[in-house]
């Protein structure tokens, strides 16, 4: 967890097929940095956390994760390769169990290693043997986190995680991702929920129509700052 | 009252022999959605795997590594030069494996020849269970069979391998981004699907008659299970077999092999229609 690699986005542009969504957006992402990317909705933000992951294909531009081209590689290895994702749709595998959710890409399929989050979300550990289908929609985004979290890699990219979560786990999700990035974790986190950003960010983009139109760095008045960009 | 024994041990052969005709399918189709119109190829090479080795003098069991290496290497080739690129285009599969069924039975056809070939009975000889006198090589094919689904129960409820499976299923984009390699995961299935296709041919061979056409009986059968059973799940799979294999073996005594195949188009016909996800639905 104590990276020493940035995550750089040079001129990153890409969509849909032949559809281009984002143009030339750049961002970076360094060792123990939250940064945000906010915007209306619609904008493009969840198309560019997917080109950054590899699921769709990016068209130009560059993603440089230390000294390795993640372009070049495919979307499974970026969890190999020290970058964790929670997307913003579709979060957990709704067939499998709480439990499944959370241990099938470890051999020795243990929840040991989710002790400090399940103390902050005791309900995921009380329903560990639920489908995860049947869970809410936040509860789902707690899964989503939790699962993301836990991964032993050097930057977590969350997409919207505290849309449907409760006030008091949105801030219990907010202390995870602080006490993280104290010991050197980079974030990168889509986000309407300017609070959870004033809150965290080290840096925060704003997004319009697939370009980057605003950014500034963080601190008090981020709120108010974001606020009068996303009037706009 | 032996008659009544006799048609049960039949109902229970025939639908556990489905069942295990249609496994290579409920893989291929029910989880990657691929619908493989040469899965009944795959049981003739396991078949003709036997043939082989019978002409060679060596014993019936030989033919297992070797039809497993065939549908294995025949398996890796179709789904490496073609199925790859069709995943979550089932229509496209069906037009490609159709082509290539085609391709693997003219092969054969012109390896083997036409004629229908006759494979020696490794256990001849009958026992006697619940009164009759039924042939021994079923027993122990019937005993084999449940054996090898508890084994693949519990194997794919409780391995790591089913849980990614499972996950790769149930949601592809989030099992890449938690780390799977979802290509190479898929092509372990396809291949897995089809030498268990392989699998059942050689359990069948020596009791059908084993000819390049072979296959598309079978190509059929599993289809009709998988669409009354459900897809995706083991549990529909055996429900599949048991309906068809169960309602095929009733009618056929009663009536004639006619009237049993009329019925298991009808009860087909009649699930597309009413209950199109099958009994055992994925939700």
């Amino acid at each position: 967890m104590t990276g020493s690699r940035s995550l750089a986005i040079d001129k990153l542009s890409g969509g849909y097929g032949d559809i281009t969504v984002i143009r030339d957006v750049s961002l970076t992402v360094e060792p123990g940095k939250v940064v945000f990317v906010t915007g209306r909705n619609g904008v493009g933000k969840t198309t560019l956390i997917k080109l950054i992951a590899g699921q769709l294909a990016a068209q130009s531009g560059n993603i440089h994760f230390g000294d390795r081209d993640l372009r070049a590689e495919p979307p499974h290895s970026r969890r190999a390769a020290g970058i964790g994702y929670a997307p913003q749709e579709s979060v957990v595998f709704d067939d499998l169990s709480v439990r499944d959710n959370l241990t099938l890409q470890y051999r020795d399929r243990d929840l040991a290693r989710y002790e400090a989050l399940f103390s902050s979300f005791p309900r995921l550990q009380e329903r560990r043997a639920q489908r995860a289908g049947t869970l809410s929609g936040g509860e789902k985004k707690i899964l989503s986190f939790c699962r993301a979290v836990a991964e032993d890699t050097d930057i977590v990219m969350l997409d919207e995680p505290t849309e449907g979560v409760q006030p008091e786990n949105i801030e219990r999700m907010a202390s995870h991702v602080a006490t993280d990035a104290a010991q050197g974790r980079g974030f990168l986190i889509v986000e309407q929920n300017l609070g959870f950003a004033e809150r965290l960010a080290d840096h925060t983009h704003v997004l319009d129509h697939g370009i980057c139109v605003f950014d500034t760095p963080g601190g008090p008045g981020l709120r108010t700052r974001l606020a009068e960009k996303l009037a706009l | 009252m032996d008659l009544v024994a006799l048609q049960g041990l039949n109902f229970v052969y025939i639908s556990l022999t489905l069942a295990l005709v249609a496994l290579g399918l409920a893989v291929v189709f029910g989880l990657l959605g691929v619908m493989n119109m040469a899965h009944g190829e795959f049981v003739m090479l396991g078949a003709y795997s036997v043939l082989v080795v019978q002409n060679a003098g060596l014993p019936f069991l030989a033919a297992l590594p070797l039809a497993l290496a065939l549908c294995a290497a025949v398996g890796w080739l179709l789904e490496f030069l073609v199925i790859r690129h069709l995943y979550r285009r089932p229509f496209d599969t069906l037009l490609a494996t159709w082509g290539l069924a085609i391709l693997i039975r003219e092969i054969v056809e012109a390896s083997f020849g036409r004629d229908y070939k006759s494979i020696d009975q490794s256990l001849p000889g009958t026992v006697d269970m619940f009164g009759v006198d039924y042939p021994a090589y079923r027993i122990v094919l019937m005993a084999l069979i449940v054996v090898f689904f508890i084994g693949l129960l519990v194997w794919y409820s409780r391995s790591n391998t089913g849980a990614r499976i499972k996950a790769m299923v149930s949601n592809p984009a989030l099992a890449t981004a938690v780390g799977i390699n979802t290509a190479l995961l898929a092509r372990g299935a396809f291949i897995f699907g089809v030498c268990m296709a392989g699998l059942a041919g050689v359990a069948l061979s020596p009791l059908v008659r084993v000819e390049p056409y072979m296959g598309l009986d079978y190509l059929l059968s599993s289809f009709f299970i998988l669409v009354v059973g459900g897809l995706g799940s083991l549990a529909g799979l055996l429900v599949g077999s048991t309906v068809i294999g169960g309602s095929d073996a009733i009618v056929s005594a009663i009536t004639s092999k006619t009237g049993g195949y009329m019925t298991v188009l009808v009860i087909s016909i009649l699930f597309l229609w009413l209950r199109p996800n099958g009994i055992v639905a994925r939700d």
